[in-house]
C-alpha cells in the first residue's frame, strides 16, 4: 500500500530552480538597499502564493489587508534575509508569522482547537450529492479555525506536525488530531 | 461507520505510525471495507489539497504596498526612463574599485610567474567567463588563502568565523554574477559585484594579517 509522506513546504513548493533562486537572492539584496523595482519583482513573483496562504488561513474578508501587511513586513525585514534558504521560503515563513499574529486581533483564535469530530462534521460535512458540491477551497474555509490552519499548513503547505505545533503553540498530537478531523470532514465533499 | 482504527488512518497515510501499529492496521484494513474506503477518501483529500492552485488577489495590491513603504512617492519623483540613480562619482568609484581589483590581481600574477591554483580556488564560485576580472581576482584570493592556510596559524573558532563570512560573501558574488548574466549592463549590479569582491579581499587580507601576527 502506498504511503504518502508530506514533504517540507519549501521542497514541494519551491522546486530546484537555481537560476530563479539566485536572481531572487540578488533582487532581495537590491531591495534591502532600497531598490523598489527589485522589491516589486519579488512581490509579483510571490503575491499569488502569499495571498492564497492568507485567504486559506483567515478567510477572504481580510486577505488583501493581511497580504499587504506581509509585504510591508518583508520590506522592513529584508536586512535579516541572509540567503541561507530560498527567498520564497523566508517570505513564506514570515507570512505565516504575520498571519498568526493577526489572528489575535481578528479574534479567530477563539475555540480554535475543537477536538471533536462531531463539531467538524457539523460544520463542513454534508452529503456529497453533485448538485450540492462546493468548491474545495470554500469547504476548507468552513472548517473551524484550528482544523483549517493545521490542514492548510500540513496538507497544502507541507509543514511537518512539529513545525506546526511550534508555530501555533500546540503539541504535535493536537496538530495530528486536528488534521485527521479536517480530512474526515473534507472527504465528504470530494467529487465522486 | 468508525472503529478503533479510524482515527489512526491519517497517521497511517502520512507514514507516522510505529512499525508494529502499521502492521496491525494493515491487517485490519485487509478485513474492513469501511476503513479501506475511508482511507482512499482521505488519500483523495490530500491529493486535492496538493493540487490546489495559488490564485492572485482580485485587485493588484502593489500600489497600496508601495504606498505604505514609501516607494510610490519615490517612483513618481523619478523620471520614468531612468533605471538607476547613481551619480557619476559613484560610477567612477566603481570603476576604480574594478581597476584596483583587476590590477592587484595582475600584479600578483606577474610576480608569481605561472601560478598553480589549489583545489578550492578551482572550485571557486567565480565563473571566469562571467566577469572580466574574475581570473585575476581568483588568483589574488588564492594567494591570500594560501597565506592563511598554514597549519596552526589561526585557532579553530577564528577560522569558523572567517569561513562563515566568506560563505556569505561568496553567495552575494554568485547572486550578483547570476543577475549580471541576465542584465550585463546593469550599473548597480556591477557596482554591487565589485563591492562584494573587494569585501572578500579585505576579509582575506585581515585574516592573513592575523595569521602572520600569530606565526
Amino acid at each position: 500500500m502506498e504511503l504518502t509522506t508530506p514533504g517540507v513546504a519549501t521542497l514541494r513548493r519551491d522546486p530546484d530552480q537555481r537560476a530563479l533562486g539566485d536572481a531572487e537572492t540578488a533582487d532581495a539584496a537590491l531591495a534591502a538597499s532600497g531598490d523598489g523595482r527589485a522589491f516589486e519583482r519579488l512581490y509579483r513573483s510571490h503575491v499569488a502564493r502569499v495571498h492564497s496562504l492568507v485567504r486559506r488561513m483567515v478567510g477572504p474578508d481580510h486577505a488583501d489587508d493581511i497580504a499587504q501587511d506581509v509585504f510591508v513586513r518583508a520590506w522592513t525585514k529584508l536586512g535579516t534575509f541572509r540567503g541561507d534558504a530560498a527567498f520564497g521560503t523566508w517570505l513564506h515563513r514570515l507570512a505565516v508569522n504575520v498571519i498568526l499574529a493577526r489572528r489575535t486581533t481578528l479574534g479567530t483564535e477563539r475555540g480554535r482547537y475543537v477536538d471533536s469530530a462531531d463539531v467538524l462534521e457539523g460544520v463542513a460535512g454534508r452529503p456529497a450529492a453533485p448538485e450540492l458540491s462546493m468548491d474545495f477551497e470554500e469547504v476548507i474555509g468552513r472548517l473551524p479555525d484550528g482544523a483549517r490552519q493545521v490542514f492548510v499548513l500540513h496538507d497544502i503547505e507541507g509543514y511537518r506536525h512539529e513545525e506546526i505545533a511550534d508555530m501555533l503553540g500546540i503539541v504535535a498530537g493536537t496538530s495530528k488530531s486536528q488534521l485527521h478531523h479536517a480530512r474526515m470532514a473534507l472527504r465528504r465533499h470530494l467529487e465522486r | 461507520m468508525t472503529d478503533q482504527w479510524t482515527d489512526r488512518l491519517s497517521e497511517y497515510l502520512d507514514g507516522e505510525l510505529a512499525p508494529a501499529e502499521q502492521t496491525a492496521l494493515e491487517a485490519h484494513l485487509a478485513s474492513c471495507d469501511a476503513c479501506r474506503t475511508t482511507l482512499e477518501e482521505l488519500r483523495r483529500v490530500v491529493t486535492n489539497a496538493r493540487a490546489l492552485d495559488d490564485r492572485p488577489p482580485a485587485a493588484d495590491l502593489w500600489p497600496a504596498v508601495a504606498g505604505r513603504i514609501g516607494l510610490a512617492a519615490r517612483a513618481q519623483a523619478r523620471p520614468a526612463v531612468r533605471r538607476f540613480s547613481f551619480t557619476v562619482p559613484q560610477l567612477a568609484a566603481a570603476s576604480v574599485v574594478l581597476a584596483l581589483v583587476s590590477g592587484g590581481g595582475a600584479w600578483l600574477l606577474g610576480r608569481r610567474g605561472s601560478p598553480t591554483r589549489p583545489d578550492f580556488v578551482r572550485r571557486s564560485v567565480l565563473n571566469a567567463s562571467a566577469y572580466p576580472g574574475d581570473a585575476r581576482f581568483a588568483a589574488q584570493v588564492a594567494d591570500l588563502e594560501r597565506a592563511i592556510a598554514q597549519p596552526g596559524r589561526l585557532d579553530t573558532a577564528t577560522v569558523r568565523v572567517i569561513e562563515r563570512n566568506l560563505r556569505i560573501i561568496d553567495r552575494a558574488i554568485r547572486s550578483a554574477q547570476s543577475a549580471l548574466a541576465a542584465d550585463p549592463g546593469n550599473s548597480y549590479l556591477n557596482l554591487h559585484l565589485a563591492q562584494e569582491m573587494r569585501r572578500k579581499l579585505e576579509l582575506l587580507r585581515q585574516a592573513a594579517t592575523l595569521a602572520g601576527a600569530r606565526s
